[in-house]
């Protein structure tokens, strides 16, 4: 390891390699802590160059090395390999290009996601995808786990807004894979390397397109005493035609939640949807009186239209609290991130009802509506023997409701680390040794963030972790989902 | 016989690209589907994996094709839960039947291809798509899960039946424009969108080039949202004519609003079009570069594909203009916001010419694809413009290692 070090600060500068255990523990973990080892080394090459000879140096020695961006990741997928190297992203900050007429930007791998945006405001542009950890989590990190955010309903995840990436293979060389023209002939590679949770290439240059800053926003608040009303809301808005930016819920505890921590002045309610429009004025005033039309229909006890931007923020901010704000009803909660398709919500949250009241964990429930991705919150004590363990089951019951409702295991967190053992719950022993092939067609070494995504063995009991505050949202930089 | 169960003799109306395949089989379900091609792989048959048949001439020319497998048995799959705006179909659906079945509950999978018989294993082998890709992007950004046959025998899935899912590698995307080189496709899932209520197109005519040119890029910097954006280019006997239509497709009150913003910002000569008008005029934009020229003897004329940065529109509009005089070929086609389709009608030299000029490097366009030839003129010209990258030449090696898929006319 010395000898391997010593070859990496001649390759990055003895600045830039970090050994000493007071410096790698920042590196132990990402936004997932509980999930924590040591890397033998922490590589921060400054350009692609860098990045292709270190990645050369671990392929000719067989040292598996992981990937890293911001560390705000929520599935370990930038968990350390005991034993190997960490290359982090970081010093690859750069925005190399902006292209307002083809509406392209181009960005080292480090930028932040809200970075683009903010590049681009002057021009009326901004960069669709919208993780709640935006104003810190990286572009490469966005690719690696084909990040989503509260408005992908409508536009999408970062595999439909990433064009073009410059990636390092496991093996040090560097490729093009995708394109900033349309229709490049063959399989679409790219689509499978966004979203591969850094396993099979670490991208260096990323090429992003931006769209338009819609001509108007409205959003509007519905309270419903029942979450299948609000669920009913939702059925009928999309059966008139209608594909909202945003359609949120919180239920009891979750708005009990906001607004203990932020006051965002929700009404008294069961459920809180919210719905957000967006586009060409005319169409949003049209359309969003049938959404209003919709809500009071429907039973909604009342229906607060945001007035102006200043209100729209306060209702999001109630929104986007919930999770943090959990803290204020319990001293310790879990965050789950799974799916379920739209029309089995009630079905599912009548489950995790039921089965809050069977563990007596309480459970509050924050999601996106609109495609049925839930983060379920499960209060617990850690001080209370059993509880923590008992809040792991529990968390895992509720994976077992989505697959068995034809949804997924994860919708916006990855697999990572801490729930590839759940992966055989939704994919069979073949589809899991195909992902391998795949995955062996880059990395036949198994040096590439080995670990991840994939059981490794086999069905062994890792079980997701207890959520612990990550450093950058105590500092209130960011939320979670 | 052959080795894959069920085969029979190939006869000349089952032809790929005017070659009579030796054995022809219709495996009935994705288990079957993967057995035939593990026996091909084992006999290291050389296998044409068959849809819809609507685009079998295209790829590199080939002299011989051991196997067909048809996906026509798998087209009893057709599961739509309306009420999650998802579907899942056999890959031998066609894309008409699916949106028919679709439509009688308000959605429809937006893709508009030219090819009426085209399957929905055939779409996303190709990545099929039309001027609707402006607002929905190509049959990759609908798919959300797909069940694949692969050439070891075994039958796998990927992604799943809701919109939002990470879990898993997207080999769905991976299998999207391989042309049937790397697996055969099984069934596939996607996402909907609900049928627009309503809908009106604005046409503009153009003499020259360049206005329309600042006409699309004033559209496209604006806050404008077109369902569909696309440009008519047709040489003809009186000189070339240039056609903007830009469509909208939201409630009443919207489209004619945005349909009358969009008319003031225009300098082409305008026509609204609505209902039957618009529904023809968009149906003869989709198939325009297919269409035979009947004003030539030349046969049906060359097709290419190619895309460009939108800022080059007007370059590429320039050279359009001048591929006459330089080439010898006259053109017809539709050119999108960044990609299109062009037919080049005159003799196999001057397409030929035409296409080395496309491809030149001070040349406005990329990804030039010469998708319908003549078969000497296949042969000649290297019709994909590219070798594959090294990653995708990887993927091939890990999932055909016989290299029996496509019988080597696809890009890989």
């Amino acid at each position: 390891m010395e000898r391997l070090s010593e070859e990496l600060r001649g390759i990055c500068g003895a600045s830039a390699v970090l050994t000493e255990p007071v410096q790698l523990l920042t590196y132990e973990c990402d936004a997932l802590p509980h999930l924590r080892e040591s890397p033998a080394i922490v590589v921060l090459p400054a350009s692609a160059a860098q990045v292709q000879a270190v990645v050369r140096v671990c392929a000719r020695e067989g040292v598996p090395f992981v990937a890293r961006g911001h560390g705000t990741g929520l599935s370990g997928g930038a968990l350390p390999v005991p034993g190997g190297v960490v290359i982090s992203l970081a010093r690859l900050n750069r925005v190399l290009d902006i292209d307002i007429p083809n509406r392209q930007v181009t960005v080292e791998p480090g930028v932040t996601n809200l970075e683009i945006t903010r590049q681009v405001a002057p021009f009326g542009y901004y960069y669709a995808p919208d993780p709640s950890s935006q104003q810190v989590c990286s572009i490469g990190g966005n690719v690696a786990e084909n990040s989503g955010g509260a408005h992908c309903l409508k536009y999408g995840f970062t595999v439909h807004h990433v064009l073009e990436v410059e990636a390092v293979m496991p093996d040090g060389s560097l490729t093009r894979i995708g394109s900033r023209l349309a229709d490049e002939p063959g399989p679409d590679v790219l689509g499978l390397l966004v979203g591969s949770e850094g396993t099979l290439a670490i991208v260096t240059k990323v090429v992003v397109r931006i769209l338009r800053r819609p001509e108007t926003v409205q959003t509007l608040l519905a309270a419903y005493d029942s979450i299948s009303a609000a669920g009913t809301a939702v059925s009928e808005i999309i059966a008139a035609g209608i594909i909202p930016a945003a359609v949120e819920m919180m239920d009891a505890l979750a708005i009990r939640a906001a607004e203990a921590a932020v006051h965002p002045n929700f009404p008294p309610a069961d459920t809180i949807l919210i719905v957000e429009l967006d586009g060409p004025v005319a169409e949003v005033r049209d359309l969003f009186a049938t959404v209003e039309a919709i809500c009071r229909r429907t039973g909604a006890s009342t229906v607060e239209v945001a007035a102006d931007e200043a209100h729209r923020l306060r209702i999001w901010k109630g929104r986007k609290a919930a999770f943090a704000a959990m803290g204020r009803v319990s001293p310790n909660y879990y965050v789950q991130d799974g799916v379920v398709p739209r029309t089995k919500l009630p079905e599912v949250l009548g489950r995790i009802r039921a089965l809050s009241e069977r563990s007596g964990l309480g459970i509050g429930n924050v999601f996106h509506a609109g495609d049925g991705n839930l983060h379920p919150l499960i209060c617990y004590d850690e001080s209370v023997p059993g509880q923590a363990e008992l809040a792991e089951k529990v968390a895992g019951e509720i994976l077992t409701y989505c697959v068995e409702a034809g949804g997924s295991i994860t919708g916006e967190h990855g697999v990572g680390a801490d729930k590839k053992n759940y992966m055989p719950r939704m994919f069979s022993e073949d589809d899991l040794d195909a992902f391998q092939q795949v995955r062996d067609a880059f990395d036949p070494q198994r040096i590439c963030n080995p670990g991840k995504v994939l059981p490794t063995p086999r069905l062994c009991g890792e079980v997701p972790g207890p959520y612990r505050e990550h450093p950058v949202e105590r500092a209130g930089l960011a939320e979670r989902f | 016989m052959t080795v894959v169960d069920h085969a029979r003799q190939g006869t000349p109306g089952e032809a790929v690209d005017g070659v009579t395949p030796r054995f022809v089989a219709e495996p009935t379900s994705g288990a079957a589907f993967a057995a035939a091609l593990a026996a091909a792989a084992g006999g290291r048959l050389s296998t044409v994996i068959r849809g819809g048949g609507t685009k079998s001439g295209w790829g590199r020319p080939v002299d011989a094709v051991d196997l067909v497998l048809s996906t026509k048995s798998l087209a009893d799959l057709l599961v739509h839960r309306d009420g999650d705006l998802t579907a899942t179909v056999g890959a031998g659906v066609t894309l008409a039947r699916l949106n028919t079945t679709l439509s009688a509950r308000g959605q429809w999978l937006p893709v508009d291809s030219a090819f009426l018989g085209t399957t929905i294993g055939g779409l996303l082998a190709t990545n099929d798509s039309g001027p609707l890709r402006q607002r929905f992007g190509t049959p990759r950004d609908l798919l959300i899960g797909i069940t694949l046959a692969l050439t070891d025998g075994r039958v796998v899935k990927a992604g799943g039946t809701v919109v939002k899912n990470v879990a898993g590698y997207d080999l769905g995307k991976l299998v999207t424009g391989s042309h049937g080189t790397l697996a055969a496709i099984v069934d596939a899932t996607f996402k909907l969108l609900p049928l627009p209520h309503a809908s009106a197109t604005l046409r503009a005519v153009y003499t020259d080039p360049e206005p329309l040119a600042a006409d699309a890029a004033a559209i496209a910097a604006g806050q404008l949202e077109p369902l569909a954006f696309d440009v008519r280019v047709a040489d003809t006997p009186d000189g070339p004519r240039w056609t903007l239509f830009v469509r909208f497709a939201s409630s009443p009150v919207a489209v004619s609003t945005q349909l009358e913003a969009a008319r003031a910002l225009v300098h082409g000569e305008p026509t609204a079009l609505r209902e039957g008008l618009e529904t023809r005029a968009w149906s003869e934009q989709v198939g325009l570069a297919w269409e035979s020229d009947p004003s030539t003897a030349l046969g049906a004329g060359a097709v290419v594909r190619c895309s460009w940065l939108p800022s080059r529109l007007g370059e590429l509009l320039g050279l359009l203009r001048a591929l006459r005089a330089e080439c010898g070929v006259t053109f017809t086609g539709r050119v999108g916001a960044g990609s299109g389709l062009l037919r080049l009608t005159g003799s196999d030299a001057a397409v030929g010419a035409a296409v080395e000029r496309l491809r030149l490097d001070t040349s406005p366009v990329g990804h030039v694809v010469l998708l319908r030839a003549s078969r000497p003129l296949r042969a000649q010209v290297d019709v994909w413009g590219a070798a594959p990258s090294a990653p995708a030449a990887a993927l091939k090696r890990a999932l055909d290692p016989a290299s029996i898929l496509n019988a080597g006319r696809g890009p890989l």
